[in-house]
């Protein structure tokens, strides 16, 4: 087992933002959490990638309690993130922003090393005609990609996405897919991809699925399973059913 | 490598000035005070962004480091060999304080940071006079010890020339260890840091063992300047004259004024900063404040990346890219 989460929970003064949650991620894994606006998935990812420590539980990696790690002695372990908000060095061009992934990723790679897995990700995600503009001017889809190649070229084992697929039409949706299964398979990389409405895409990525709902873990398991499950449906489509009228839909996309 | 063919040109044009123009070394010597100055602080607050409000303390301590050891170590036979003896000692006491701060106040985050650094300078001097510390507020005279030591033509020597031209390549040193630091992985954890200190962290930064890192070397030629440009050339240290906050904000206003975190930015600054206060005493004496004050506000408004980044921004993509670094 690559991740495991077991029973792990995070207070914001009165707020449980993560309630008691357990789950586990095999090596190379596709796997997506869902769950609507506010039900903790950013807190999770936050506490897997040492941004914040949990009240209560552990944190397994790779067989290693990295709990009381701090983020930065995680990272090279091969735990890698992009953000909800993209967060760039903005004033750096986007050859060294996504070089610094290299440099102190697990790649752990020197200067000139670095550079070179750099242009072979940022071509990857198709920005080499933005390779030396500043991070900072990028568009955010830009941004976006410019982040994932940046945690690629850490050479993770364990690929965080945070809304990595937010704003982009179907067509990108479709390219980011193919990229992330064709890096999965070629360096073994687990990722996990989580999103609030993006369900057709990750009926279309993901092997299994965990359900978040106001900070607990709602439902796991196979993901055509689990989205068609009576109590998923509730959560996200509730209202707009009783509501009546366009409720299936109800998901925006 | 071309930005430092730029550095190495205007370092020779201001040697070359002060050694065959009549008269023009003190004034070169002046200068290149602030040049150096700006130089060892950009390695802090240019590549960092961290603004330290206690930086004097660091030329203040290897200034006393100097004093120390021409005034209480010197041994008969030892000779000019005293000279690097003070240079180190100088450097270890700035390093040991920059060791204690950077310990403690760069587990914070940058206004915390600033403010935490506020009290030192001051503490370091209460300290030191307050316990009768290395002479307490008599400080340390070395005029005469000196003299013992080198004789009296060669420490008038020293203090009238070494001094400065220890100084110079002081400066110029840490100018190249800026331009190494750039180019290797240091400066790319620190560029990460300065633009986003969480990300940086979850990247697999450790954030807080590279700003010490960049702090050390910054107050290892801090220490340095100390030493020579007050100690050797003034043969004497006076709390009240080493502790002066007045030091640190000229080190922030040349650092911005020239281009935090560029090689060419603390030679700019230290430059214009200086020549700026010379003519301003000498045309309108006991204004030069009044007037340097709002100007250097106008310049860093006009020019928040300072001049050296405005120019760089400028030459992006001509010929002369890659000369303004
Ligand atoms: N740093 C924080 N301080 C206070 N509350 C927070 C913080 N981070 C998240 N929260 C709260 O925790 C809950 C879960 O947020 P988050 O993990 O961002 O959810 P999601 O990513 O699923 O939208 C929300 O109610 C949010 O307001
Ligand atoms: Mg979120």
């Amino acid at each position: 087992m690559l991740l495991k989460v077991e029973d792990v929970t995070k207070r914001f003064g009165g707020l449980v933002a993560v309630d008691s949650v357990s789950f586990e991620i095999k090596e190379g894994e596709a796997f997506g959490i869902v769950g609507p606006n506010g039900s903790g998935k950013t807190t999770l990812y936050n506490m897997i990638s040492g941004v914040y420590q949990p009240d209560s539980g552990r944190i397994i990696f790779d067989g290693r309690d990295i709990t009381d790690l701090p983020a930065h002695a995680r990272a090279p372990l091969g735990i890698g993130r992009t953000f909800q908000i993209p967060r760039p060095f903005p004033s750096a061009t986007v050859r060294e922003n996504v070089a610094v992934g290299a440099m102190f990723g697990r790649a752990q790679a020197d200067v000139k090393e670095a550079m070179e897995i750099s242009d072979y990700y940022i071509e990857l995600v198709g920005l080499s005609e933005q390779a030396n503009k500043a991070a900072g001017t990028l568009t955010p889809l830009e941004k976006r990609l410019m982040e994932l190649a940046r945690a690629l070229a850490m050479k993770p084992r364990l690929l965080l996405l945070d809304e990595v697929m937010a704003g982009m039409n179907p067509k990108d949706i479709g390219n980011i897919i193919e990229l992330l299964q064709k890096v999965r398979q070629e360096e073994k990389i687990a990722v996990v991809a989580m999103v609030e409405h993006l369900m057709h895409a990750i009926t279309k990525f993901a092997e299994r699925v965990m359900v978040m709902h106001q900070g607990r873990k709602l439902l796991e398991g196979p993901t055509m399973e689990v989205l068609n499950d009576e109590r998923v449906i509730e959560v996200y489509l509730g209202k707009k059913i009783r509501e009546g009228a366009e409720g299936a839909e109800g998901h925006r996309t | 490598m071309r930005g430092v063919h730029t550095l190495l040109i205007i370092y020779a044009i201001l040697l070359i000035v002060g050694l065959t123009v009549p008269g023009m070394w003190q004034p070169v010597a002046f200068l290149m005070f602030y040049v150096a100055l700006g130089q060892a602080f950009n390695i802090f607050l240019g590549l960092t962004g961290y603004v330290d409000f206690g930086y004097v303390a660091f030329l203040a301590l290897g200034s006393y480091g100097m004093a120390i050891a021409m005034d209480s170590l010197y041994q008969t036979g030892l000779g000019a060999a005293i000279l690097p003896i003070g240079l180190l000692l100088a450097a270890l006491m700035s390093i040991m304080l920059s060791l204690a701060v950077g310990a403690v106040a760069l587990r914070l985050r940058g206004a915390y940071f600033a403010i935490a650094t506020i009290g030192v300078n001051e503490g370091f001097r209460y300290l030191i006079e307050g316990a009768r510390l290395w002479g307490g507020s008599e400080g340390i005279i070395i005029t005469g010890a000196m003299r013992k030591i080198f004789g009296r033509e060669m420490a008038n020597f020293i203090s009238t020339m070494v001094a400065d031209v220890l100084v110079f390549g002081i400066g110029l040193l840490a100018a190249l260890t800026t331009y190494v630091i750039i180019h290797k992985r240091m400066g790319y954890a620190l560029m990460a840091i300065r633009e986003d200190e969480d990300a940086a962290r979850v990247m697999g930064i450790n954030v807080t063992k590279y700003k010490i890192m960049a702090f050390i070397t910054s107050a290892f030629f801090a220490g340095l300047i100390g030493a020579s440009a007050w100690t050797l050339k003034m043969t004497y240290v006076f709390p009240s004259d080493v502790f002066l906050i007045t030091y640190t904000v000229e080190a922030i206003v040349i650092v911005m004024l020239g281009g935090a975190g560029t090689l060419l930015g603390p030679v700019v600054g230290g430059i214009t900063y200086g020549l700026l206060k010379y003519y301003l005493s000498v045309i309108l004496p006991g204004f030069q404040l009044l007037i340097l004050a709002p100007l250097l506000v106008a310049i860093v408004v006009a020019f928040p990346e300072g001049i050296v980044g405005y120019l760089k921004e400028r030459v992006r993509g001509t010929r002369f890219e890659g000369y303004i670094l």
